[in-house]
Order: structure tokens, then C-alpha cells, then sequence
């Protein structure tokens, strides 16, 4: 289990004997990036299934917590853990000549990104966050966009540095408002005191500041204005990395932390209703996008408030909605900005695209259904679950998020289609023709495999999911797993077999969903 | 054996009513055709036709030399303009003759009653001349006019009777009191629906023989124009009875029931002098105003 | 395996072959086209072994459940066919068996040439799509299968839409998205509410919490149901979209979706307020602050939609769409009756869902023969075909006089259900709003046929033929059907009323001509018979009676004295009702249309504001956000 650190140590070394190692052999150096993710990627495979019963946690060099440096190893963790050098792997710049510096950035990226899903402890995230923060900027920048003009890619990049910045002070800010308050860092160790240090109008603020911190990463309203400006401009394979994946890590940090540290009925509600804001406000603005990449990035914003609404919902079951949500938009988005690389330009100049590329037109036909929720496709069933869950709530306010969400999908439909429409418009001498790289295009048709397959295992998608969202929604199990050797009283904890949590119903009923809160109590004055 | 006798019985009794129910409406029709011009003859100081001036009339028109025919569709016109009528004729109850009158109540008379003007509109718009489809519009947007009262006229009567079936709405006027008296205000809106089923003044555009030019007869000669004129007389025979069985308690007798369907018919045909002409859609306004308005009143004191 | 599972079966292979054949064997396209109505044969057969749903004898289950089922999401998805099912499912397949035979012969010879062999596969497809998707919302056993099912439906009939590359109908296909969109969503809202009352989607849970909820609880609930079940039906005030998508798909898509497409949502409206709801407690529901309840503003939706519909179809100039129209006024009626939910009125509405079909059916044939010889459907190119083409005329008149709801045809006997039972439910405003739409009807429908087949033949159709014997041959069975279940509805009478049974009404008396009722019933096969003896009379008196009719040319006419050549114009079909228009044009106003604009520049608005928003300064935004959440902060700190 120990071997897990080098995900994070073997790309940050990489990333940093690259540019040395080129000097003396450009090839060498290009083919170590590769080999580093695939070793990932192997690493993580070979302990693929260890964590389904028991989370794992692991000092680095030995220190033990609350003062060491911890590793915390769950299903969410060690899935993030794999699919961050997949995804690097598949949006790895292999469609045009690049420098040995973005691919050094590229390794940068995946080591921090790793980190911060590995990590146990407040200060590390911070610094990861920070890492990954950097990588994007210089990924921006140096991955413009073909026939972009260089100074609007520029400026486009300094926007989202300004924004990325003051967004990493606030983060910054609200890690010292805790530290102030519970004078340490670790997660497992704020866990335990976070029901009487945090749970107050200063833990709260805390909580603030940290979301906005870790929202310009996540898309989140009001802090994405860069979303739009920064797809278009960059590289579609980059896009579709950020939108995919980096928004995601984003989120799953603050929900580790929504989860350990904050479980304010308020903090809850905040999100909840940035979330609506994003949906409504991302899918109004794609309704008028000009352009694909730039409709897709609002769309992104709108899917990213969904994601924020789902695991606003409180318990497992907004995790599990949560999840379903961000790793259907994480297989889809990215297909869509393959597609889109080959379609820049005006909507307008897409017309009668069916005629000349029939499947990249299909294929998007086909994703644009899933990521509006149509039967049988996998969107279905997330929106569906997420639906099934806003309705039980009792709070209002998910009511009202409901009914956002149900209005955002019509306006989705309306841009989507108006898009295909205009692709098997009949046009006598239609110009307009796809310029895909064949990497992009197959890419599209793996990520569309990906989707495809999930229909047909969709009960162990289903039950897959189940079981990461209990682990991770598992506070007690948390602490128990970090401080395993100290043994504190909270070690009485119902350690389900994955097989009885896939019992479970996936969607709280009021009568379970009461008992569970009722259980929460009783373990949460346990702990007092 | 029993069942046998009654069934054949039945069945004799349904022949000879298939038989004389519409003979007798074709020349009670005749008649009334000829009081209508004795009367409109008499209003304006003329003598007026001989008796026989119906008969001899039709005669005329069907041994005509020249008949026109524009084609198949136009002679299946005029007789599914004459069919439809002396089909109704049966569902209609006449004192001792109640025909099927008890297999299709009011709702479907009233429907039977279109198809003869649907038969009509066919075979003048294979005509292929303008005019006729002109006055077939016009004739068509009428019934749509004087439809609508009558058909809350029909459905006040239905309520207020308890039954769609004629036969058991004489039943009942003729055990309690004549319809007329239980629902004035309907049986007005009836009358003025009426003046307008009958295609009589001021709601005669359709047919005017001034308008003629413009009419749904332009193409019709001879005895395309002997069977409208057939339908004609049909038409006046079937709104005194649907009138009478409405409201005045259908008939005992036959003189009784004949004095009854005459006076019916005379009150259009006398009304039909004091007015000019309306415009069609002057027709609509009005028969969609007062009979409406006079029809609604009528059902809220039936309900 | 039962009959449901080989049902599914059978229609997924036939999917399938033509998928596979569409893709890799172009060049057997032909023959496939030819074949395709085995298809639905084989789906026909084996919903006749399953009529046992119908024809109930002792021992014979109410419902067939399919061995196929899911465990998702915590919920149990099952589907299953019970009388209802039948009775829409039969409908579905019989007019896609039609469509089928009217495509695979001439018509479908003349389209492959003017299109593609591509997208001549793409129509079969699109045909098989949608029976294949209604069969599996009609056999949808809880809320998530009817979603799926439902969802199913809408992406096929689009799909059948954008089959026409032509600019108006991909425009009404997008709108019918929008709309479809609207309605899946406020279903998927109905949905929502309806797991949050009792925690469960599966019909039998649903339907015991439903008997225990307040009005306040199930006013929204119903009106969610409704509006999304009612865009479907092109119901008022959702009733914008259907006419022009319908009418303007390729023929064989306007015959099949014109005849049962849109009761899907009927079906739909059945399940969840007859079969779950219950309509009796209906009536006992008041509007707030009105005197209304929630069974009269259904029945009332239920008469404008006969109303309004109808009155715009009389002012259109194109066959199709006076057509596609109608079929969407003729959607009220059957709400009407169903509405009423007694025996006689609920009868009426379902048994008007079958002969709405078949003569709906067999009058888009009638405009995709005429529109195959002539190549047009506008009213202000055609005129007197009856001479080049009379089994086409004999067709339509057949057809007309069903949809106008005249005896003898099949219409009659429905809407004379739902009139009777309006008359003895005493509600005469009703009443005289489904006369209204009757008499427009009947306007209209010869407005439809005097301009396509009477009045003058002009010049260009001079050497027209009658229409193929393919096309006919459909044309004609389904005539006959029209008129032998006019004289004969005891035919279909005998699914009604088990259908009526397992939606919980109570069943009809009936026979084979008819209605049995003790206060006027209705006998069919008696009425039919008197009218062709009255015909046979008038016959009688006009060809034995009298001289002989001499045929004359069309030009010798009476033209006020001039003389007509092929070169005088000499026709009147445009504005055809001027006077009624003359009165009624006003009334005209676009309402609903100016309605659906608003929305649009609204959201076109919101999206504005929302632009401006992410191209605003984004520091200042910043502070502002910080500002904001701050004074959110201390508020939850000092209120919460």
C-alpha cells in the first residue's frame, strides 16, 4: 500500500528531470512522461479491490498522525487516483508538436491532482491544490488553441490566474481560520473536533471561504466567469481535461471536507443554491453560445451546479447522487470537446455537417441524449436518482432545485438539438466539413464505449457507486482508519460488507432517512 | 310459435310503415308547399296556384328535356339529398306509425337531418361551377348558424323529458302537459331555429330564388331540380313533426296531429314575408345571439 | 416465455433486420420494403394470441406480465399488458401494418427515387421505432418504465419528423421537442412528487397512498400529470406544436402518427388518473376560490380542445394540415368522454381512439394518393379530381363522414356516446361545445373535399389516373373497416368494455348495432338499414322516374352568360367560408401563438442578463460575492 506514494512521487520527478533529461535525449524524456502514467496506472490496478472492505490510511515516513504527513486510501480516492493518469493519458497532447515543457507541466499536473485525492491532511491539500493551480496556468497558456489569436489567449489566461489566485488567498484564509480554532491540520484529527470547534459562525466562514477557494477550479457560481473564455481559447484535449476531470477534483475535495468537517445544515444550503445558480445561469448562457466550444463550456457550468446540487443533499445518498453526476459528466464533457475540436467556428458554418460526417454527427447525437437524460443511457438514470432525491427532502429550498434543474434540462434540450438540427440541415453545397484528428475522434468513440458499456453493467455501476459513497460518507470510519493504532472510543463503528450496504436502498425513504439522521445523533452524542 | 307471430307481426308492421311514412310526408309535404304559396300568394293580394300546382310542377321538372348531369357525383347528390330525408322520415313517430322511431332518439334524427344536405353539397360541388360551391358555402355555414340553438333547444327537451326517444317524449306530454307549456322560452328558441332549418326569410340566402345566380340550384335543370324540390317539401313535413313531437304533444290522431304540423309551418312561411334578406354572416350573428341566449334561459329553468 | 415476451422479441428483430440490411445490404432495400409489413404482421398475431386480455372466459388472466424485469435505483421495473394495453396496442400495430402495405408498394417505389435507398431505410426504421416504443410504454408496468416508454415515444416521433429535410417541418420538429421536453419534464416533476408522497414508483404503492391525499396535495400533483401528458396529446393550451409536425412528416409517418401517435398520451392520462387516481374522487375536488372542480376544468379543457382546434383547421389551405388539425380536436373527444367517466361517455372516448384512427388513417392516404399524382396538397392547386380519380373520392368521402361523426360511418357512434352522456349527465354547455366542434367538422371536411376533389379539374390534372392499386387497396380496407364498424361497433364494443373494467368504470350495456340504454339507445345496424332504403327510394324515384340526364362537359356551365374555356379559371375554393370568416376572422386573435412568443423572449431575456453576467468584471464580481456571503454568514450566524 506505501507503493501508492509514488503516484505522487514518480510524476513530480518526472516532471521536474524532463526538461534535464531532454538535453541529452528528446526521446528518452517524451517517453518517460508516458511510462510514468502507465506505472501509475499499473500501481493502482495492482491494489484495485483491497479497499472495498476497509479504508487504508498510511503514514508518510512514519510519523504517525495527527503530526505526520497522511495518506488516506478509499474507493473514491484510489478510483480518482486511477482515473487521473488515465485521463492524462488519453488528453495527452499527442495530436500536435509540443515542447518538453508543457509535457513536464502535464506530469506536474497529475502528480498534484494525485496528491490532493491522496492526501489526509488540510496543509498538504492546500499545497497540491496550489501545484495543480500552477500546471493549469501554464497548460493555458501554452496550449492555445489553433487559429486562436495568441493575446486573447493570453489575456484569457491571466483572467483565470487574477480569478484562480484571489480564489487560492481566500482557501488559504479559511485553512487558517481552522488551524486558529483547532490548532491542527490533519483531517482525521479535525474530524473529531470539528462538532464542537467548527460547528459555529467562524467554522462556517471557514467552510465560505474555502468553497470559493476551491470553487474557481470547480466551476462553481459566481466564481467561474473564466470557464467560458479559458475553453475556448485553449486546446480542445485541454479543455476537456479541465472540464473533465480538474473541475471534479475540485469538488471531491470539498466534499471530503463538507463530509469531515462541516456538516452545517448551512454550508449545505449555500451549496445548494450556488448550485441552482450555476444550473440555470450555465445552460441560459449556452443557450446563446455562438460557438460549440463556448456552448459546451457554459453547459459544463450548468452540469458542475448540478454536481454541487446533488452533494448538497445531505447523508450518503447526496454523495452517491453526487458521484453518479460528476462521473457521467466525466465521461461525457470530454467526448464532447473531442467532437467539438474538429468543429470550430460559427454554429452557423456547422450546417449540413451530417451530410459530410455522418458518424461524428451521430456520435454527438448520441451524447448529447445521454447528458440530457434519456433512456436508456446513463444520464437517465443519474438525473433520475438525483431527481428521486431532491423530492424526499423536506428543506424547501432542494424543491426549488428541482424544479431549476427540471427547467435547465429543457433549455438544454434546446440548444443541443438546435446544434443538430443544423447538422442534418439539406444544404446543396454545403462547405462545411470536420477537420477531427484521429486521436480526438477515437477518443470521442472510447469515452462513447465507456458510456455504452455502462448501460449494459449498470447494476454494478450501481452497486459500485453504493459502496463508494458509503465508504466515503463514513465520518467514523475516517478517523477510525487514520488513528487505527490509537483506538479512541469512536472505534465502534458499523463496519458494513459491501454486500449489505448493496442491500441498501439507493434512495433514502423518509422512514430510513430519518433513522439515519436519528442514528447520527445518537453517534454524534456519543462522541461528546 | 308465439314469438314467431309477434316477430312477424313486428316485422309487418315495420314494412308498412317503411311504405306509407314517407308517402304520406311526400304529399303532406306537397301540401304544405302549396299553403306556403297560398299564403305568400294571399299576404300580397294574388289568388295564388291551383291545387294540384305542386304535383304538376314536379311533373314538369322531371319530364324536362333537357337534364344537365355534370356527372355521377351529382346525381348521387340528389339522391342522397332525397334518401336521407324519407330515411329520417321513418325515425320520425306519426299517430299510429312509430316506424324505428325507438332503434335512434333525437341525437341521431338530428344527424340524419345533416346528410341530405351533405348529399346536396356533393353533388353541387361536382357542378364545377363557383357559384353553386359559393351558395353550398353559405348553405353549410347556415346550418352551422341555426344548428347551435337548436341543438340546446334539443338538449333542454332531452333534459327535461328524461329521454332521447321520441316516442318517449310524446309518452310524456301526452300523460302530464305539451312541452310548449312546461318550456316556453325553448319552444321559442325552436321556432326561431326553425325559421332558419326551413330556409325561410330573412335566412333564405342560401336558396333565394333572387340569389339563384349564386345559389347551390345553378346547375340544377329538370329532375335534378324535381328532386330538391321533393326535399324541399320533405323538409317543411319533417320540421312540423320534429316541432310538434317536441312540444305539442306529438298527435292521437291524424287530424289532430295534421292541424298541428300545418299551423307549425305556417308560422315561418308567414314571418318569412315581414323581413328582408340577411347576409350570411349577419345570419349567424343573429341565430348565435337571441335563440342562444333565449335557449340557455330556457334549459337553466328545465335543469 | 409468454406472448408478451415474443412480442417484444419479434419487434426488436424486426428492428434489427432492418437495421442491418439499412447498413450493410443496401441493395436488398427493395425487397425489404416489400416484405416490411410482415413486420407487424407477425406483431398482429401475436397480440391476437394474447386476446384472451379482451375476450375474458373463465380462467384467463387480467394481465400478461413479461418475464423481463430490472431492480433499479432501490425500485422493481416491469412490464406488462393488461386489457388497456391491448386495446391501444392493437390500434398501434394495426395502423402501422397500414402504413406499412401503403409504403412498401408504389408510393414507397416514388419516394426511394425522389430521396435516398438511405432515406427510404430511415422511414421504415423510423415506422418501427415508433410501434416499438409505444408497445413499450403501453406495456410499462410502474412510473420508471412509463418514463422510459414515455421518453421512448417522443424521441421516435421526432425522429419520424426530421425525416422531412424541409425547412417547416424540421422547424415544428424542433418545437415539438421543446415542447416534449416541457412535458417529460413535468412528468419526471409528477414523478418526483409522487415518490415523495409514498416513497415508492410502483403502481400498486402509488395507487394505495393515492386514496388517502388531500386536495391541497393533489391539485399540482394532477396538473403536473396532465400537462405532461396532455403536450403529447396537443391538448389546449399545448396544442400549437402537433399539426404542423404531423402533417408535414413523409406520408406513411402522417398516416401512423396522425391515427394513434398522440394517444399516447390518452393512454397515459388513463393509467395515472383512472387507474391510479381514481376519477370518481375527481369531481369532489375544488379549485380554490372557484366553483370549479377538477373533473369539470378536464372536461372543459377537454370541449375547447374539440372547439379550437377545429376552427383553425377550417381556415387552413393545405389537406395535410387541415387534417393534422383535426386530429388534434378530435383528441378532445376523447377526453370529453373519458373525462365524463360514466359507462356510456367513457365508451365513447376510448372507442373514438380506434375510429379516429382508421379513418384518420385512410384520409392521409387519400392526400398522399392525391399529392402522388398531383404532387401537391395546397387547396389553391387542386380541384374536381372526383372525375380522374373516384375510388380515391369514394375513400375520402367515407373517411370525412367518420370524422364529421355523421351516420353510417364509425365517428358517429362514438361522439353519439359522448353527446348521450353528456345529455344524461345534464351538462349542457359541454354539450353544445362538442356540437360546435361537430359542425365545424362537418365545414371543414367539405371545404377538404370540395377542394381536393370537386369544382372545376384544372388543365394540368386533365390526364391524371386514379391513384395505384397498392395505395388503394390499404385505402379501401380501411374504408370498409370505418363503415362496418359504423353499422357493427359491437364489434369493438367488446374490447371497450373489459378495458372499462380494468380502469375501474362501470361497463357498458351494449349489442352488436349498438347501445342499449332505457331512455333511447342506439341500434346501428337498424338506422343503416332505413338510410339505404331511403336511398335506394330516392334512386328509384330519380333514375326510374323522369327523362334522361344528358353529361355534359365542365365547361358547359352557366356563367352568366359567357362562355368558359380550358383557359378561364372558373373555381371557387379559396376563403372558402368568406362569410363565416367575415364574422368569426376576429376572433382569430393568435393568442396562444403571442403566448408561446413571450416565453421565448423571455428566456431569450434571462439569458441576456445571464451573459452580461459572466462577461462582467470579474474582480468586482468577486468582492460582491465575498460581500454577499459574508452578510449570509453573519445572517445564518444571528437568525439560524
Amino acid at each position: 500500500m506505501d507503493k501508492l506514494v509514488l503516484l505522487v512521487v514518480l510524476p513530480l520527478l518526472a516532471a521536474f528531470l524532463m526538461p534535464v533529461l531532454a538535453r541529452s535525449s528528446q526521446v528518452l524524456a517524451r517517453l518517460s512522461g508516458l511510462l510514468v502514467l502507465l506505472i501509475s496506472i499499473t500501481l493502482v490496478l495492482n491494489v484495485w479491490g483491497e479497499v472495498d472492505k476497509q479504508a487504508i490510511s498510511f503514514a508518510i515516513g512514519g510519523y504517525q498522525p495527527p503530526l505526520g504527513v497522511v495518506f488516506y486510501i478509499d474507493q473514491l480516492s484510489l478510483l480518482f487516483a486511477l482515473l487521473i493518469p488515465v485521463m492524462v493519458l488519453i488528453f495527452w497532447p499527442w495530436n500536435r508538436p509540443s515542447s518538453i515543457q508543457e509535457y513536464s507541466l502535464m506530469m506536474l499536473l497529475t502528480a498534484s491532482a494525485s496528491g490532493l485525492m491522496l492526501s489526509g491532511d488540510l496543509f498538504n491539500i492546500y499545497v497540491f491544490y496550489e501545484l495543480l493551480a500552477v500546471a493549469s496556468y501554464g497548460l493555458v497558456s501554452v496550449q492555445v488553441r489553433q487559429g486562436q489569436h495568441p493575446v486573447v489567449a493570453w489575456v484569457a489566461s491571466l483572467r483565470y490566474l487574477l480569478l484562480g489566485s484571489v480564489g487560492s488567498v481566500m482557501m488559504l484564509l479559511g485553512i487558517a481560520i481552522i488551524y486558529l480554532q483547532t490548532g491542527t491540520l490533519n483531517l482525521a484529527q479535525l474530524s473529531l473536533l470539528a462538532p464542537e470547534a467548527l460547528n459555529n459562525i467562524t467554522g462556517l466562514s471557514a467552510f465560505v471561504l474555502i468553497l470559493v477557494g476551491l470553487g474557481v477550479k470547480a466551476e462553481l457560481f459566481p466564481v467561474n466567469t473564466w470557464v467560458p473564455e479559458v475553453y475556448a481559447g485553449v486546446s480542445t484535449r485541454l479543455s476537456a481535461l479541465m472540464a473533465g476531470l480538474l473541475s471534479k477534483l475540485a469538488v471531491i475535495v470539498i466534499v471530503r471536507l463538507l463530509v469531515l468537517l462541516f456538516p452545517q445544515p448551512e454550508a449545505l444550503h449555500l451549496m445548494t443554491v450556488l448550485g441552482m445558480l450555476g444550473v440555470i445561469s450555465g445552460e441560459l448562457v449556452a443557450w446563446r453560445a455562438k460557438d460549440m466550444t463556448r456552448m459546451l463550456a457554459f453547459s459544463s457550468i450548468g452540469q458542475l451546479g448540478l454536481v454541487f446540487i446533488a452533494f448538497s443533499l445531505p447523508g450518503n445518498i447526496g454523495l452517491l447522487a453526487g458521484f453518479a453526476i460528476a462521473l457521467h459528466h466525466l465521461v461525457v464533457k470530454p467526448a464532447l470537446f473531442m467532437l467539438a475540436g474538429g468543429w470550430s467556428g460559427r454554429l452557423e458554418k456547422l450546417s449540413g455537417m451530417a451530410q459530410s460526417s455522418p458518424y461524428h454527427v451521430a456520435l454527438f447525437v448520441l451524447l448529447a441524449m445521454s447528458l440530457l437524460g434519456v433512456p436508456p443511457l446513463p444520464g437517465f438514470w443519474v438525473k433520475l436518482l438525483l431527481v428521486m432525491n431532491l423530492a424526499v427532502q423536506t428543506d424547501p429550498v432542494y424543491h426549488f432545485a428541482l424544479a431549476f434543474m427540471l427547467l435547465a434540462t429543457v433549455l438544454e434540450a434546446a440548444y443541443l438539438y438546435r446544434v443538430v438540427m443544423l447538422f442534418y440541415k439539406k444544404e446543396n453545397h454545403t462547405h462545411a466539413s470536420s477537420q477531427h484528428s484521429l486521436f480526438d475522434w477515437i477518443t470521442a468513440i472510447a469515452l462513447a464505449a465507456v458510456l455504452l458499456i455502462s448501460v449494459v453493467q449498470l447494476p454494478s455501476v450501481e452497486r459500485k457507486l453504493v459502496s463508494m459513497a458509503y465508504q466515503s460518507g463514513n465520518r467514523l470510519l475516517y478517523i477510525h482508519t487514520v488513528f487505527a493504532n490509537i483506538g479512541t472510543p469512536e472505534a465502534r463503528i458499523d463496519r458494513m460488507s459491501p454486500t449489505d450496504q448493496a442491500k441498501q436502498p439507493l434512495v433514502s425513504e423518509p422512514s430510513i432517512k430519518e433513522k439515519a439522521i436519528k442514528e447520527d445523533l445518537v453517534l454524534g452524542s456519543a462522541e461528546q | 310459435m308465439n314469438s314467431l307471430t309477434h316477430s312477424l307481426t313486428d316485422l309487418s308492421t315495420v314494412l308498412v310503415d317503411l311504405l306509407f311514412m314517407p308517402l304520406i310526408a311526400f304529399f303532406v309535404g306537397l301540401l304544405m308547399v302549396l299553403m306556403m304559396r297560398k299564403l305568400s300568394a294571399r299576404l300580397q293580394r294574388r289568388i295564388g296556384p291551383p291545387f294540384f300546382q305542386p304535383i304538376y310542377d314536379i311533373v314538369k321538372l322531371y319530364s324536362k328535356s333537357t337534364q344537365v348531369s355534370h356527372g355521377l357525383i351529382h346525381e348521387i347528390g340528389i339522391v342522397v339529398a332525397v334518401g336521407g330525408y324519407i330515411a329520417s322520415e321513418i325515425l320520425l313517430p306519426v299517430p299510429g306509425m312509430d316506424g324505428i322511431a325507438d332503434k335512434g332518439g333525437i341525437i341521431t334524427l338530428s344527424y340524419f337531418l345533416m346528410i341530405p344536405s351533405l348529399g346536396m353539397a356533393l353533388g353541387v360541388g361536382q357542378c364545377a361551377n363557383p357559384n353553386g360551391s359559393i351558395g353550398i358555402s353559405r348553405a353549410l355555414t347556415a346550418m352551422l348558424a341555426y344548428d347551435i340553438p337548436f341543438i340546446i333547444v334539443v338538449f333542454g327537451v332531452a333534459t327535461h323529458y328524461q329521454s332521447t326517444s321520441l316516442i318517449g317524449m310524446i309518452d310524456y306530454q301526452q300523460a302530464h302537459q305539451w312541452g310548449i307549456f312546461e318550456m316556453p322560452l325553448l319552444a321559442a328558441a325552436g321556432l326561431f331555429a326553425l325559421q332558419g332549418m326551413m330556409g325561410k326569410q330573412p335566412f333564405e340566402i342560401y336558396v333565394a330564388p333572387a340569389e339563384i345566380a349564386t345559389g347551390p340550384m345553378v346547375e340544377m335543370s329538370g329532375k335534378f331540380m324535381g328532386g330538391l324540390f321533393v326535399m324541399q317539401s320533405f323538409q317543411f313535413y319533417t320540421a312540423g313533426v320534429l316541432y310538434t313531437s317536441l312540444f305539442l304533444g306529438g298527435g292521437n290522431n291524424w287530424p289532430e296531429f295534421l292541424l298541428k304540423i300545418f299551423l307549425v309551418v305556417s308560422i315561418p312561411m308567414t314571418m318569412a314575408f315581414l323581413f328582408p334578406r340577411y347576409r350570411t354572416e349577419d345570419m349567424v350573428r343573429v341565430m348565435w345571439k337571441w335563440p342562444v341566449m333565449v335557449a340557455l334561459i330556457g334549459i337553466a329553468f328545465v335543469m | 416465455m409468454n406472448n408478451l415476451d415474443q412480442l417484444f422479441i419479434v419487434s426488436l428483430s424486426g428492428l434489427a433486420i432492418v437495421i442491418i440490411i439499412g447498413l450493410f445490404l443496401p441493395r436488398q432495400a427493395t425487397w425489404l420494403a416489400k416484405l416490411s409489413p410482415l413486420l407487424y404482421v407477425g406483431q398482429l398475431l401475436l397480440l391476437i394470441k394474447m386476446a384472451s386480455l379482451v375476450y375474458i372466459d373463465a380462467g384467463s388472466a387480467s394481465e400478461i406480465q413479461s418475464s423481463f424485469h430490472l431492480h433499479l435505483l432501490g425500485e422493481p421495473l416491469q412490464w406488462r399488458f393488461d386489457a388497456l394495453s391491448w386495446f391501444f396496442a392493437i390500434i398501434t400495430v394495426v395502423a402501422a401494418l397500414f402504413a406499412a402495405l401503403f409504403m412498401s408498394g408504389v408510393w414507397g417505389e416514388d419516394y426511394r427515387k425522389k430521396t435516398s435507398a438511405n432515406a427510404y431505410t430511415m422511414l421504415h426504421l423510423g415506422l418501427l421505432l415508433n410501434v416499438n416504443s409505444m408497445l413499450l410504454l403501453l406495456a410499462s408496468g410502474d412510473f420508471i418504465s412509463l418514463f422510459i416508454g414515455w421518453e421512448f415515444v417522443s424521441w421516435a416521433s421526432f425522429f419520424m419528423m426530421v425525416l422531412n429535410p424541409q425547412k417547416v417541418a424540421r422547424q415544428a420538429a424542433m418545437k415539438y421537442l421543446m415542447y416534449a421536453m416541457t412535458g417529460a419534464m413535468a412528468l419526471l416533476a409528477a414523478m418526483a412528487y409522487i415518490y415523495d408522497i409514498s416513497g415508492s414508483l410502483q403502481y400498486d404503492i402509488v395507487r394505495l397512498s393515492m386514496s388517502h391525499l388531500s386536495s391541497e396535495q393533489i391539485i399540482p400533483l394532477v396538473i403536473l400529470f396532465v400537462v405532461g401528458f396532455a403536450i403529447k396529446m396537443g391538448v389546449i393550451p399545448f396544442h400549437l406544436w402537433q399539426a404542423v409536425a404531423y402533417a408535414e412528416t413523409p406520408a406513411p409517418g402522417a398516416i401512423f402518427m396522425g391515427a394513434i401517435s398522440a394517444r399516447m398520451g390518452l393512454y397515459a392520462i388513463i393509467v395515472v388518473l383512472f387507474q391510479l387516481i381514481s376519477m370518481d374522487n375527481f369531481a369532489y375536488i375544488h379549485i380554490p376560490y372557484t366553483f370549479w372542480n377538477v373533473q369539470s376544468v378536464l372536461a372543459w379543457i377537454g370541449a375547447l380542445t374539440t372547439i379550437i382546434p377545429t376552427y383553425i383547421a377550417l381556415k387552413q389551405n393545405d389537406a395535410r394540415h387541415l387534417l393534422a388539425w383535426h386530429g388534434v380536436g378530435q383528441g378532445g373527444y376523447m377526453l370529453l368522454g373519458l373525462v365524463i367517466a360514466d359507462n356510456v361517455g367513457s365508451a365513447g372516448g376510448l372507442l373514438h381512439v380506434f375510429n379516429h384512427a382508421t379513418y384518420q388513417a385512410a384520409l392521409f392516404m387519400t392526400v398522399a394518393a392525391v399529392m402522388y399524382r398531383t404532387g401537391t396538397s395546397n387547396f389553391d392547386k387542386l380541384g374536381g379530381l372526383v372525375s380522374q380519380m373516384p375510388l380515391t373520392f369514394m375513400v375520402m368521402v367515407f373517411s370525412i363522414i367518420g370524422l364529421a361523426g355523421l351516420p353510417p360511418m364509425n365517428g358517429f357512434v362514438s361522439k353519439w356516446m359522448v353527446y348521450r352522456s353528456l345529455l344524461l349527465d345534464g351538462q349542457p354547455l359541454l354539450f353544445v361545445a362538442a356540437v360546435i366542434g361537430t359542425l365545424g367538422t362537418i365545414l371543414s371536411v367539405y371545404k377538404l373535399v370540395h377542394n381536393t376533389f370537386l369544382g372545376q379539374l384544372r388543365v394540368e390534372h386533365q390526364e391524371i389516373k386514379e391513384a395505384p392499386l397498392t395505395m388503394l387497396i390499404p385505402m379501401l380496407l380501411l374504408a370498409l373497416i370505418i363503415f362496418v364498424t359504423g353499422v357493427m361497433p359491437g364489434l369493438i364494443l367488446d374490447w371497450i368494455v373489459p378495458v372499462q373494467a380494468a380502469i375501474g368504470l362501470p361497463p357498458l350495456d351494449y349489442h352488436l348495432g349498438g347501445i342499449i340504454l332505457p331512455t333511447g339507445g342506439l341500434d346501428m345496424i337498424w338506422l343503416t338499414l332505413i338510410l339505404f332504403y331511403g336511398f335506394a327510394v330516392g334512386a328509384v324515384i330519380f333514375y326510374l322516374i323522369g327523362g334522361r340526364a344528358k353529361h355534359v362537359h365542365q365547361y358547359d356551365n352557366y356563367a352568366g352568360g359567357h362562355f368558359l374555356t380550358a383557359k378561364v379559371r372558373y373555381h371557387y375554393s379559396h376563403n372558402f367560408y368568406a362569410g363565416l370568416m367575415h364574422l368569426i376572422g376576429g376572433w382569430y386573435r393568435g393568442s396562444f401563438v403571442r403566448l408561446e412568443k413571450a416565453i421565448v423572449s423571455l428566456v431569450s431575456f434571462l439569458s441576456q442578463l445571464a451573459e452580461n453576467f459572466y462577461r462582467a468584471n470579474q474582480p468586482t464580481m468577486l468582492v460582491v460575492a465575498v460581500v454577499v456571503m459574508a452578510i449570509w454568514g453573519i445572517a445564518v450566524g444571528r437568525f439560524g
